[in-house]
Order: structure tokens, then C-alpha cells, then sequence
């Protein structure tokens, strides 16, 4: 090897153990650049993304489209009240957790989202959503989607990339664990998603659950509020069957959520306790009241 | 000077059609990595000292725009600090990636590409491999679905696939531009007994 190969050899792995060495702080501007530039065209592909999609679908006469556009009209004033009904519920729940002298009365309020990116990276089940620090969006702050009369879970928020932007680690990852708890029970598990994720539809898996237990296919799943992370009641999805071990049971759930057709989340912003702890860690802004929060 | 200039405004341009690259769920979400394919391609026509230049910023740059921090299950009881990838390690991924394929630049310069696009789409399933043995490694147990070989290896010929238009453009652009893919440093100097040539 010439003089020169081995210059550049050991230049190279000095770069790179000086890269591996950056601290959270510098990752997090180095990625707010690049975000800063990429942006554009990741709105672009975004909305590329959309029109394959709608050419995909069969084409509809203007009447058929009429009748659509009522249909999602009528939609979103029954989501907007649901939305409204799961923030007085929220509100009431931290009620009595005050009642209980387990948290600080903190009124939820919720920010409303839109995906920019899906599937950024291999490994990892990620989304790029619109909102980030200006907003308040901190890390691990829970993302939801409303589910007919019930808000379903999507994940919680990995790294607030930017000002306007935030990478959401969804539940169909191994990583995003959630406490659940089944239907009418007290019996509570880890649920978590399949390493990579790799189906199109991919199971959830709830573990830890005493052997004992009975579930039945169709039986739905909920957060259990343990961790103070999600909060309780958020639709998970529903058992598809059961496998009791020695120890344990485990069992096999259907994502309440169908993660591919996701255009509209909302982020649970953190309270005020709960504030300071990510956004501090992710060196994040403190986060402020948004205009665009849906409060009842 | 000016076929760097040209790779590198190439692998610019790579990272901004990436964005609009889609996964493919019927291949269990695999799809294109042009950027890998781009920087392997150019890897096969570039000396070494420059082939590690385009690993370090192609990978940086992947990084800065890819890099998820997850942190492994001991971090929360704070004896973990790193992620499960450490930001740069797909810097580490190229390097590697760069200097495997580099034992096919003569071939390349011969013009024979048969080996140079098995290798490229080799080495972009290779670095995935890397990449998911780590994430094992973190997380415990080795999981092999069947979902997962097919990823792989969709993953992987696609980048095949691509390779052939990626090394034409190189070539014509070399021959336009006048540079000539030399092949010094994997010279055999010595005979098989030892003594020097």
C-alpha cells in the first residue's frame, strides 16, 4: 500500500472516530441542516407520493366525488368533537390523578400534524411529521390518531428535528413499548411491535401477561397509563389469538391503526411537569401554548 | 479534478432523488438505495485515497439526514449512553463497502461489469446485514424471518439493477473528461516465492 493510501487511511479513521465522539447536541444540528435543506423535497415527494396514490385509486365522477367530499365534511365535524370528547376525558383523568397527589393538575392540549416523510429509514418504523419545537413538540411525546369513538395510538415522537419538524418512532416498532392493558381487566403487559417490521401489516406482540389469563380473538387493547408516558385508554389494537408459556402469556394483537394510510396525527404536548424533562434532554426549547393546539 | 467534482455533484443529486424513491411494501419494504448505488459505482472508477473522501461525506451526509436515535433497553438505567447505530457508522459501512469493491476496479477499467454490478448490490446487502446484526446485537437474539432475506436481497438487486447505467454514465463521463482509471497500489509486486518482481 503507497504512502499515500495509508495517509488517507488514517485520516479517514481518525474522521470517524471523531464523528462517532460528536455529543446529542451537535447530532441534532448537524440533522437540523440537513433537514433544513431537504425539506423542500421531501414536501415535494410528498405530495408526488399522493398523486401516484390517487392515480391508483379508481377514477370518480364528479357526482361520486360530491357525494366524498360531503361524506368527509360530516367526517371531520364528528372527528373534531371526538377529538374534543378525548381531551375532556384526558382532562379528567389528570383530574383525578391531581385528586390522587400524582401529578399536578395539567390541562392536555393537543397539536395537530401532518406526515412529510414515511419510512425514512432501514431499520427503524419512522414518519416525518410537520410539527416540531416551535410547536412544542418534545421527545417522546405521544402521537394519536382518532378511531371512530376512540383515539388509537400511533407512536410517540422519537427527535424533534427542527423547528417544524419531529420524527415519530411508530408502535409497529420493537422499540416503542407501551404498558397495555386488555378490555375490562386489570391484567396488564408490555406491548411492542416486530424487530423491523418488515409485513405490510404487521402484528404487535404483548408480553408478560400472567399465564393465567383469558383473551379472546377480537378483544381489544388499551394503554394502560402506567409510565406516565401515554395515557391511559388509547385504542391499540385487538387480540388475534393467545400463547401461554410457563412463565407468561403472550399474546399476538392487530394494530388498531393502519400505519400506510396515515395523512393527519395529532401529538399529545407535554405537561407542564412533564415539559421540562425531554425537552431539556433533547435540547429542545422550552415549548409554548401553539396556536394550532385543539382545546376544548 | 473534474470527474471528482462530477462524482460528487452526482452523489448530491443522488441524495435528493432519494427522497423521492418509495419503499415497495410487496418487497417487504425495500427499496433503491441510489445513494449507496452511486457511491459503490463511483468507488469501482476513483483511486483509494478519493474513494475513502466520498465514504466519509456520503456517508456523513447520509447520516446527518437518516440517523435515528433509538437508545438500547440499558440506557434507561443510564449504562448506555450510544444508540443502537451510532451516528457515522454508515461512514464506516462506506469505507468498508468503498474499499471491497475496490478489488474489482481492474475489471472495470477492462470493461468487463459483470462482476462490478453483482459486487455493487452485494455490498449494499452487505452493509444492511451490518447494520441489522447490530441492531441484534443490541436488542438480543438473532431474528432471521423470511421477510427479512427477502428484503435483503430485493434491496440488493435493485441496487444491481441500477449499477450498470450508474457505471456506463461513469465511463463515458471518465472518457469525456479524460480521466484515466488507473489501478496503482494493486499491482502484484512480489512473486508467489517472494521475490521481488
Amino acid at each position: 500500500m503507497s504512502r499515500l493510501n495509508i495517509i488517507f487511511l488514517l485520516t479517514f479513521v481518525g474522521l470517524l472516530i471523531w464523528v462517532t465522539l460528536f455529543q446529542p447536541d451537535s447530532i441534532g444540528k448537524i440533522q437540523r441542516g440537513a433537514m433544513v435543506v431537504t425539506r423542500p423535497f421531501m414536501g415535494a415527494s410528498n405530495e408526488l407520493d399522493g398523486a401516484v396514490r390517487a392515480l391508483a385509486n379508481e377514477p370518480l365522477s364528479p357526482a361520486q366525488v360530491k357525494a366524498k367530499l360531503a361524506a368527509a365534511e360530516q367526517e371531520r365535524d364528528r372527528l373534531r368533537l371526538e377529538v374534543i370528547q378525548l381531551d375532556e376525558i384526558l382532562s379528567e383523568n389528570n383530574q383525578l390523578r391531581n385528586a390522587l397527589q400524582y401529578l399536578e393538575k395539567s390541562p392536555l392540549s393537543l397539536v395537530a400534524s401532518r406526515v412529510i416523510s414515511r419510512k425514512p429509514s432501514n431499520w427503524y418504523n419512522t414518519l416525518v411529521i410537520d410539527k416540531g419545537s416551535d410547536e412544542g413538540v418534545a421527545v417522546d411525546s405521544p402521537v394519536i390518531v382518532p378511531l371512530g369513538e376512540e383515539a388509537g395510538l400511533v407512536g410517540k415522537i422519537s427527535e424533534v428535528i427542527g423547528p417544524h419538524s419531529a420524527l415519530v418512532l411508530l408502535l409497529t416498532d420493537e422499540m416503542c413499548q407501551v404498558s397495555a392493558k386488555l378490555q375490562n381487566s386489570q391484567e396488564q403487559g408490555i406491548l411492542s411491535g416486530e424487530r423491523g417490521a418488515l409485513r405490510t401489516l404487521p402484528n404487535l406482540h404483548l408480553r408478560y401477561l400472567p399465564k393465567e389469563i383469558v383473551a379472546t380473538p377480537g378483544l381489544k387493547i388499551f394503554s394502560s397509563g402506567m409510565g406516565e408516558l401515554f395515557p391511559a385508554n388509547l385504542l391499540l389494537g385487538e387480540v388475534v389469538n393467545l400463547r401461554a408459556s410457563v412463565i407468561d402469556a403472550e399474546a399476538v394483537v392487530k394494530p388498531a391503526v393502519n400505519f400506510d394510510n396515515l395523512v393527519d396525527l395529532f401529538v399529545i404536548l407535554p405537561t407542564k411537569d412533564a415539559k421540562a424533562l425531554p425537552a431539556d434532554a433533547a435540547g429542545v426549547p422550552d415549548p409554548v401554548t401553539p396556536s394550532t393546539s385543539v382545546k376544548p | 479534478m473534474r470527474f471528482f467534482l462530477f462524482v460528487t455533484l452526482l452523489i448530491l443529486l443522488s441524495f435528493i432523488l432519494q427522497e423521492f424513491l418509495p419503499t415497495f411494501e410487496w418487497a417487504y419494504g425495500s427499496r433503491l438505495l441510489l445513494v449507496h448505488a452511486v457511491f459503490l459505482a463511483a468507488a469501482v472508477a476513483v483511486p483509494f485515497p478519493a474513494m475513502l473522501t466520498f465514504a466519509f461525506f456520503t456517508g456523513l451526509l447520509w447520516d446527518a439526514r437518516y440517523f435515528v436515535p433509538i437508545y438500547p433497553g440499558a440506557s434507561v438505567t443510564g449504562l448506555i449512553t450510544q444508540t443502537e447505530l451510532p451516528f457515522g457508522f454508515t461512514i464506516l459501512i462506506f469505507g468498508v463497502m468503498g474499499a471491497l469493491i475496490q478489488g474489482v476496479r481492474p475489471l472495470f477499467r477492462r470493461g468487463r461489469w459483470e462482476l462490478p454490478v453483482f459486487m455493487i448490490g452485494f455490498c449494499t446487502g452487505l452493509g444492511l446485514v451490518f447494520e441489522y446484526l447490530i441492531i441484534s446485537f443490541h436488542r438480543g437474539g438473532l431474528e432471521l424471518p423470511p421477510e427479512l432475506l427477502w428484503k435483503l436481497l430485493m434491496t440488493a438487486l435493485f441496487s444491481s439493477l441500477v449499477s450498470p447505467f450508474l457505471l456506463l454514465l461513469f465511463s463515458r463521463v471518465a472518457d469525456r473528461m479524460r480521466y484515466r482509471i488507473r489501478t496503482e497500489g494493486l499491482k502484484r509486486r512480489h512473486t508467489y516465492d517472494g521475490d521481488a518482481l
